[in-house]
């Protein structure tokens, strides 16, 4: 017995001992992120950790610049024409772009893309429902005819799910753009390990829930990024990646909470970025006066909206949290400027709650999902809200609850006074017109073209149409200070979003859409 | 009775057992008042009429729960286990992915629970009430009553960042390619390949997770054993051992211990159990995704078909457990084979 123990011993110390590691003459970059993608297949892509990759491995008809998301630059496109009536998009692509293989690219790639991606019915599919057609005029014209005219089309086109893919390539791989493609595709299994991109990195290899590894592109048609390997490994909990980032392994944390920020900034070898996040953390009220109770009142829905602390609100979301004006978040064309967001009025709150008849304020129930997101306590938040509102007169009765159980409730209507947060589906301020009334979200407040006072109704409508950049931001400005005054919603906060990365590596920037443009990073 | 009888009637009994499980699984899940919908579409998705009809009838989840059940038990006597909703992954294939990474970690969690719980245990009981006794009891404890995740971030703090013995979170290094895939454990995988290299990452990426793991069952061990070797060593055949002048190590070890192991065997047979089951926390925390990861994520996101093959995989790891424990009693203890 002791002699095996002994052996034992001597092994584990043997093994241990021995380590050490070879030398690599390669330029890595190693990423820590929690896994929130299944799939590498473009054209179903749906969630922001998948942008990290596809950023790097895809290219757009047209993009952002590496820090905003509020101007559209060229990419594979060089130019382009929009006709008169806002129906017809004409691109003209670069005669110079090659995918991994060698291919040249064509317009022909670009329109089974789309296809292709339409034709999926996966998750980001609605994004193409204003297309109505898209055809190759030439080898390097592409014609996009809408439905209507639709201004935030560009912007969708930015959209993971609009990246173009080698035709050739990934038709050999059993992918189709026909009709029936969702259930007659087949590339997506040869899509979770290999690339059809021309984008500066080629997917090497894909170990679901273990990590993600990208090698440079030979055959790029651009500026060659400065790293040979990228690996994004998963590590699902932000004290480990902490602890990784730390100790070197990681050379950028993705999900860093305010809690650690004192910390990493202690550490001279660490930077730390923080700014608002485009989430929108807000209240929803019901309209329907069955379900709202109180706060289906539009009188009562102002009173709210002056009772909140925003200050409070936001020192409870940590350090980068901004409170936005009214429903549009900070950093989108067209957003109201932050000084111009309501203050808190007590006195005011409480004169509107006795003009709608409340003059000793109401109880009510704040349904909201127990949970935290990327460092939003809602439980905290909400409790927040009903300690602000008491203060008004107003009881409210915490009600948590599951977040299934939870968002099916709202997303059926079932809701009369809860906490909600939304991200942006893509990058124009169009897509804050779901908030409006029939739009998705209006809907889950039962908010609709019958109850709906017809000034906003026409707003609506003509913000849906209209093409030109300055008069679109006049017809938002109105719409959100319409919002401030009226309607079921009050906006809380956008929640701070932090990265971490070590000191030596250079040409960080952080944009809405894909985070980090790990191909622009070096050391 | 006979032993293979014994076997046969065990393995026989398995199959209501199952059945039973499966049944249960899948009237909870089907219980819960949220719909896979909500979980697996987008927002926009899950506004649109028509895909929401699509995915229902896609997934079978347009049809009446018995249906729905009588469906999942004809394809899982095919071998069928479905396809999971969130990842459009064949079920088998993915518990034979991540089942390994769990057998390992427990294994690994095991084998230092029973080293340091059996001789913490018969240390404890052999110096009764001295000092040592003492500091062994108080350890145990230790290990019993600190959360895991306190005490895998501590250990990752210390061990990891601090002092550098052990490497970071993960089975390998993340530049350190997985060996060629043979059994799915990392260790045996990359001897049969014959790569040194990597055989030394994945045991030093076990080393601290394995650690954490097994300070719980270390704990229990201890204490079982001890109690059990109190009472042996307070039995006649002891003092008859000695009085013929055998050397007190073999008397405590071959007469002692050997008789005090049959509670001991059920301990950790549980508590290898239990392991295989999966340890959610550690599990994250160590980015070591196993099973315990698999089930969370699967109820998180209600994929039906992945609950259910992970709750029978782990009611089969269970029942098979404690097959092998009884049949352990059968070779520890020779009265059993008399009959």
């Amino acid at each position: 017995m002791r002699r095996f123990l002994v052996l034992l011993l001597a092994l584990t110390l043997g093994v241990v001992g021995m380590g050490g590691v070879t030398a690599q003459e390669e330029r890595v970059l190693v990423v820590g992120l929690s896994e929130d993608y299944h799939s590498l297949d473009p054209s179903r892509a749906y969630e922001p950790g998948g942008s990290l990759i596809h950023h790097s491995v895809y290219d757009t008809l047209v993009t952002f610049p590496s820090d905003s998301v509020s101007e559209i630059i060229p990419n594979l496109a060089e130019s382009w024409e929009i006709s008169e009536d806002g129906l017809v998009y004409t691109f003209h692509l670069r005669d110079d772009v090659t995918f991994s293989n060698g291919d040249p690219l064509t317009a022909e790639d670009v329109v089974f893309s789309f296809n292709r991606m339409k034709n999926l019915k996966d998750n980001p599919s609605f994004l193409a429902d204003t297309i109505a057609s898209v055809e190759a005029a030439d080898d390097l014209t592409v014609v996009l005819t809408l439905t209507q005219p639709d201004a935030a089309i560009l912007a969708k086109l930015i959209f993971d799910a609009f990246s173009v893919l080698n035709a050739d390539q990934v038709r050999e791989q059993g992918g189709t753009d026909a009709e029936d493609a969702a259930e007659t595709d087949t590339a997506e299994e040869w899509l979770m390990n290999n690339s059809a991109g021309t984008g500066p990195y080629m997917v090497e290899s894909y170990e679901p829930t273990v990590q993600t590894v990208l090698v440079r592109n030979p055959n790029y048609w651009g500026e060659p990024p400065y790293f040979d390997r990228i690996i994004i490994q998963n590590l699902p909990e932000t004290s480990t990646q902490k602890l990784a980032l730390e100790a070197g392994d990681i050379d950028i944390a993705m999900d860093v909470i305010a809690d650690q920020l004192d910390s990493f900034e202690a550490n001279p070898d660490i930077e730390v970025f923080s700014t608002q996040s485009d989430t929108l953390i807000w209240l929803l009220m019901n309209m329907d006066p069955e379900v709202g109770g109180p706060v289906s009142n539009t009188l009562v829905q102002r009173a709210i909206r002056y009772a909140l602390n925003y200050e409070e609100l936001r020192f409870l979301s940590g350090a980068g949290a901004n409170t936005p004006a009214s429903m549009v978040p900070i950093g989108f064309a067209g957003a109201l400027d932050p000084s111009e967001a309501l203050p808190q009025d007590l006195d005011q709150a409480r004169a509107l709650l006795a003009e709608a008849g409340y003059p000793d304020g109401f109880t009510i129930d704040l349904e909201y999902p127990d949970f935290n997101y990327i460092g939003t306590e809602f439980g905290i938040v909400a409790q927040k809200v009903q300690a602000d509102l008491a203060q008004v007169g107003i009881t409210v009765n915490l009600v948590p609850q599951e977040f299934q159980v939870s968002l099916d409730l709202y997303r059926n209507g079932e809701q009369g006074f809860s906490l909600w947060l939304w991200n942006p589906d893509y990058y124009d301020t169009l897509d804050y017109v779901e908030f409006l009334p029939s739009g998705v979200v209006g809907n889950r407040a039962n908010w609709t073209d019958e109850n709906a006072d017809p000034a906003i109704l026409e707003l609506r409508d003509a913000v849906k149409t209209e093409l030109d950049p300055a008069v679109r931001a006049e017809l938002f400005g109105e719409i959100q200070r319409w919002l401030q005054e009226n309607g079921p919603y009050a906006p809380l906060f956008q929640p701070g979003v932090h990265f971490a990365y070590r000191s030596d590596l250079q040409g960080f920037a952080y944009n809405g859409q894909w985070r980090v443009d790990l191909t622009l990073l070096s050391r | 009775m006979a032993l293979h009888k014994y076997l046969a009637r065990r393995l026989l009994l398995m199959i209501p057992l199952l059945v039973g499980i499966s049944l249960v699984a899948f009237l909870i899940s089907n219980s819960i008042p949220a719909d896979p919908t909500a979980a697996n579409l987008g927002e926009r998705a899950a506004a649109d009429p028509e895909i929401v009809a699509a995915f229902r009838a896609k997934w079978g989840l347009d049809q009446p729960l018995h249906i729905q059940y009588l469906t999942y038990i004809r394809n899982l006597l095919r071998g069928d286990l479905g396809t999971s909703i969130r990842s459009h992954r064949p079920i088998a294939d993915e518990l034979a992915r991540f089942l390994p990474a769990t057998i390992e970690l427990a294994t690994a969690g095991i084998v230092v629970s029973v080293v340091v719980g059996v001789i913490f245990g018969v240390i404890s009981a052999v110096w009764r009430n001295k000092p040592i006794d003492f500091i062994v009891r108080f350890v145990s404890l230790i290990g019993v009553s600190a959360p895991v995740f306190w005490l895998a971030l501590i250990g990752l703090l210390l061990l990891y960042l601090r002092w550098g013995i052990v490497p970071g979170p993960g089975r390998l290094d993340a530049r350190v390619p997985a060996p060629p895939h043979v059994t799915g454990l990392y260790t045996v995988d990359s001897l049969l390949a014959g790569e040194w290299s990597t055989f030394r990452n994945a045991v030093e990426h076990l080393l601290l997770p394995s650690l954490v793991l097994g300070a719980y069952s270390s704990g229990l061990i201890t204490r079982i054993t001890r109690s059990s070797m109190l009472e042996v060593l307070s039995r006649e055949y002891m003092t008859t051992a000695r009085s013929k002048g055998l050397k007190e190590r073999t008397v405590i070890l071959r007469h002692g211990l050997r008789n005090a192991l049959m509670p001991v065997v059920t301990i950790i047979g549980l508590s290898y159990g239990s392991l295989l089951s999966g340890a959610v926390l550690t599990e994250t925390i160590f980015a070591w995704e196993g099973i315990g990861r698999y089930a969370y994520n699967a109820a998180r996101t209600l994929d039906f078909p992945a609950i259910m093959g992970v709750s029978m995989l782990i009611a089969i790891v269970f029942v098979v457990m404690n097959l092998i424990v009884d049949l352990l009693y059968y070779v520890l203890d020779p009265r059993l084979r008399q009959e």
